[in-house]
């Protein structure tokens, strides 16, 4: 076995309570994380395709990567995969994933994944401690708990002797001070809710897709690992020195570089700086908190506070509650509205509230979505007291609204409550509303259910990205942050011809195409074939390194930062510079973004599988008959490069579809399907997957 | 897994006068290791500064030190797993020689905890063993080792170091006890360690939470240890109410100016 990887995924079947082992080594050259994830979906399951997420044959499929328990910069996250039942109008094979120290640990004791299968009859949680595997009875108080106790109360029944600050003596004479890693479905998993999450820590989520539906269809509450092993590295002397060489891409905690411009001010969220993400606790009346760090990261983008509240939550996780005004505005230095709430109150109403989602399991991406909605439709008279949808929410903004509201959905309560709970785009199906709420753009559901991100007629990147995927590409670091906000902050510290250079160079195998990053609507702009080439490479690395490698969509790819004197970031240097030290291989960046291809083609070939044809790969008509809002963007206009937003803008239908077509010749599929062609996947070395899609009459 | 230099046990312990089999398994073990802690100053000497009594054998200081300020700590682990992968080629945090604790669902500032070796100036690790396999190592400014190749495994120096978690590591893979030395022995680094070399944890903090320093810190409890590394840009974080700059003359372990006020919470009881 290559360094990096403990040899054996775990598989566990509820039905038969069947505890096995699939060696690793047969799917090493999918990478890890997400590649290994689809290869063994499409291996267990996808000849049964097409069926329901919540049919027992659905997988949870939980992937480490090579990186995982290791220091690599970034690495921390936990690969979520297999049909989503929040996704629509198709229960898409899809992704979600989180940070935390899951994979790490579940490293440590040993494993480089887990894969789930069937349906326990009784609700049971998985315990594993190095390589003792226990499914173990929920229903003694562990069931019905939320997210917060569950994973505390399994940690304690797990190390009854444990005591923090103190080493805990394992089986076999092993040690450790660390606390189990527990990830946890809450009552809104447990009822299936399509919004339900998977929660690890107090908040961590695997927010999109409901896999925490998927765990509730399979009784399984919660899954823990703890190890005390060891993260095998190939060149311990080569990984140690990448990683201090990679020291000059961080933030300096003590020394910043051009500390008058990038600390605080617009830049707080993307300077790099630590504890960023938790947009609650800002301003005069912040509460003392620690920085927090998934495991490897440098950043630390969370706080855990001194109040306890709102630990470990980032971005959406503190965005959907608001009670009083007191959520973003301090953190963005916005001015409170003098007659609301204290700020001091209403911040911490607001993690509070949050924390209740947390709590109950709700992903807080598509709860934003739903409250939306909702809000929505009380406005149009259909959601109140005697209306068609009888239930009177308590006043808008205060704690007892979102308190209601998080309630309603995950205990399916009322009316409302079993609407919701089937997420926006089922509850306006439900309605007979749709096709009419999301055409116009009063339900911005844009790709396959999940709510609009960023203006897909402007970051085209986002939009493209996420149609020719599963749901809402998320990933911020791709040109979302480093350019887009920028940008936005009124003090870019490269221009757009500057900026849209070095990114370019960096976006290794198409670094000679100089117009990557241009989101202009001129010949090299958004629907050229240089902007064929950055959604292919924004796929690829999605795929591999983030997908594969486990990276953090905040901090990778990294083609420019702040951190350095020549603004130029680590990729394409740092990833197969740390990934070959860690695993022995010796690929370079274009090889790996190639594995990155074929992970992709894998995952439409499942797609094809579950029905996915081109003319599902489209934007909701608002996207294209209304004029953009417009967002900040290096464009080039009338021969040069600025920074624009685009705004007025409609992106063409037919422009669109014919880009599609260059898109799809680009990757090797057949532009009448945009499904992978016979030659393509035996060039990829899958032609078992030909195969499965010829004899499905699915082959592009 | 171990680190630069594997011996196999039987082999040592065929040199040795003492052998793990005789020290646990005759039935010495709880008549002996009781009578070390019996006569060993554990408590006082995490507890006060005062000289140690007359039977305590005076060694010569450790010409280094790791502190750390906890409240900077983000928790990343960077540090464990550099000390396991100088040490022993691996990314362990069993393993690692300096343990980062901490609860996601705790409260700042209790919810981390820090714990990397003190180099006691009376290491009750030093007093205890046995079979002296933990040592000062005085041809390398004192720091305080374990030579592996003797140890026989009995595990007294974990028992008798009076700190929480204790700062002496058990190695399960070569079932051996370990602690920190300052890296004076790193296999898998290219860097020189120990006293006027690098330490990995120091190295590849990315918060700079950890330094090394040539003063021996305050030996009361955990004061001299953890203190404040912070200077005015972690203050622009607005993360903590305490990170004040302190008047002229305070004294601060800390790089850059103006200097931060120390902080001390206080250990565990």
């Amino acid at each position: 076995m290559p360094g990096g990887y403990t040899g054996k995924i775990l598989r566990v079947n509820l039905t038969t309570k069947q505890v096995s082992t699939i060696p690793t080594e047969k799917y090493v050259e999918f990478g890890g994380g997400h590649g290994i994830g689809s290869a063994v979906f499409f291996d267990l399951v996808g000849d049964q395709l097409p069926f329901d997420a919540f049919d027992p044959r659905n997988l949870i499929i939980m992937m480490a990567s090579p990186f995982s328990g290791t220091f690599m910069p970034g690495s921390g996250r936990c690969e979520v995969q297999g049909l989503g039942p929040m996704l629509y109008p198709i229960e898409w094979f899809g992704h979600s994933n989180f940070g935390g120290r899951f994979t790490a640990q579940m490293k440590f004791a040993g494993w480089d994944g887990i894969v789930v299968e069937g349906a326990s009859d009784s609700p049971v949680y998985i315990d594993v401690i190095n390589d003792q595997v226990k499914i173990e009875d929920a229903t003694n108080g562990v069931w019905g708990m939320d997210t917060w106790d569950a994973q505390q109360e399994i940690s304690r029944r797990a190390v009854p002797g444990l005591k923090q600050g103190e080493w805990a003596e394992l089986a076999q004479n092993c040690f450790t001070t660390q606390i189990p890693a527990v990830v946890a479905c809450g009552p809104a998993g447990e009822r299936k809710s399509r919004l339900g999450a998977l929660l690890h820590g107090p908040g961590s989520q695997a927010a999109l897709c409901g896999f925490g539906g998927v765990f509730g269809s399979k009784n399984l509450k919660a899954i823990s690992f703890l190890g005390t092993g060891s993260v095998p590295i190939a060149d311990p002397k080569a990984f140690m020195d990448a990683r201090l060489w990679f020291r000059q891409f961080q933030w300096d905690v003590d020394n910043p570089r051009d500390a008058e411009i990038f600390e605080g001010g617009g830049y707080s969220l993307i300077n790099g700086a630590p504890s960023g993400g938790n947009v609650t606790n800002g301003g005069p009346n912040r509460v003392p908190a620690r920085a927090a760090a998934c495991a490897s990261c440098p950043r630390g983008c969370k706080m855990r506070l001194a109040t306890g509240d709102s630990n470990e939550a980032v971005c959406a996780g503190t965005m959907v509650a608001n009670v009083g005004g007191g959520g973003m505005f301090a953190a963005f230095g916005r001015k409170p509205d003098p007659n609301a709430m204290p700020t001091a109150l209403s911040q911490k109403l607001t993690r509070q509230a949050n924390d209740l989602m947390h709590r109950y399991g709700l992903g807080h991406w598509q709860v934003m979505a739903t409250r939306g909605y909702i809000e929505a439709l009380v406005r149009e008279g259909v959601i109140g007291k005697g209306k068609q949808i009888d239930f009177e929410l308590p006043p808008a903004g205060s704690f007892a609204y979102h308190e209601t509201m998080f309630r309603t959905i995950a205990l399916r309560e009322g009316p409302l409550g079993a609407l919701a709970a089937e997420g926006a785009a089922r509850m306006a199906e439900k309605l007979g509303r749709y096709q009419k709420d999301v055409s116009s753009g009063m339900l911005r559901l844009t790709y396959y259910g999940t709510q609009e991100h960023y203006d897909s007629a402007t970051q085209v990147e986002w939009g493209y990205g996420s149609i020719l995927g599963e749901r809402d590409l998320m990933l911020h670091q791709m040109a979302n942050y480093p350019l887009h906000w920028m940008a936005q902050s009124g003090n870019p510290y490269l221009d757009a011809e500057q900026a849209s250079k070095l990114y370019a160079e960096a976006m290794v195998p198409y670094e000679d195409d100089r117009y990557l990053v241009d989101y202009g609507e001129g010949p090299t702009g958004i629907y050229s074939d240089s902007k064929v080439k950055q959604v292919a490479w924004v796929k690829h690395y999605e795929k591999f390194w983030i997908g594969a490698g486990g990276f953090c969509g905040w901090r990778w790819p990294q083609c420019i930062t702040n951190n350095t004197a020549d603004r130029r970031g680590a990729t394409p240097h740092a990833e197969p510079r740390f990934w070959n030290a860690v695993t022995g291989q010796n690929k370079t960046f274009a090889d790996y973004m190639e594995l990155g291809h074929k992970i992709f083609t894998l995952d439409r070939a499942i797609w094809a599988l579950q029905g996915r044809t081109r003319d599902m790969e489209v934007f909701p008509d608002y996207v294209y008959d209304q004029e953009s809002r417009g967002s900040v963007q290096p464009m080039v206009v009338d021969g040069k490069w600025t920074y624009a937003t685009g705004q007025g803008r409609k992106l063409d239908r037919a422009k669109v579809e014919d880009w599609k077509t260059r898109f799809y010749k680009f990757e090797g599929y057949n532009p009448a399907t945009g499904i992978a062609t016979r030659e393509t996947l035996e060039k990829m070395g899958m032609k078992k997957v030909a195969d499965t899609l010829e004899k499905r009459g699915k082959l592009g | 897994m171990s680190g630069g230099k594997k011996t196999d046990s039987t082999e040592t312990a065929a040199k040795k006068k003492f052998t793990r089999r005789d020290f646990l398994v005759t039935g010495g073990t709880v008549v002996a290791v009781d009578a070390l802690i019996a006569t060993t100053p554990a408590a006082a000497v995490a507890a006060s500064p005062a000289p140690p009594p007359e039977k305590v054998q005076a060694y010569p200081a450790s010409k280094g030190y790791l502190v750390y300020d906890s409240k900077k700590c983000i928790g990343c682990t960077t540090c464990m797993l550099s000390c396991s992968l100088t040490h022993y080629g691996v990314q362990s945090l069993s393993l690692a020689r300096i343990q980062i604790i901490q609860d996601s669902f705790g409260k700042f500032p209790t919810d981390l905890e820090m714990a990397p070796c003190r180099q006691c100036k009376y290491p009750p690790c030093v007093q205890s063993c046995p079979v002296q396999a933990c040592f000062v190592d005085e041809a390398n400014g004192n720091v305080r080792r374990i030579d592996t190749d003797k140890c026989i495994g009995c595990k007294t120096c974990l028992k008798m170091c009076p700190q929480q978690p204790h700062r002496t590591v058990w190695n399960h893979e070569i079932k051996k006890s370990t602690k920190c030395d300052l890296c004076l022995e790193t296999p898998y680094w290219n860097e020189k360690g120990g006293i006027g070399g690098k330490q990995a944890c120091v190295e590849s903090c990315p918060m700079k939470a950890i330094k090394f320093v040539s003063e021996m810190p305050d030996q009361k409890e955990t004061d001299g240890y953890n203190v404040n590394l912070r200077n005015e840009h972690w203050l622009k974080l607005g993360l903590v109410d305490d990170s004040r700059i302190v008047p002229p003359g305070s004294r601060s372990m800390g790089g850059g100016a103006p200097k931060a006020k120390m902080q001390a919470p206080k250990a565990k009881a």
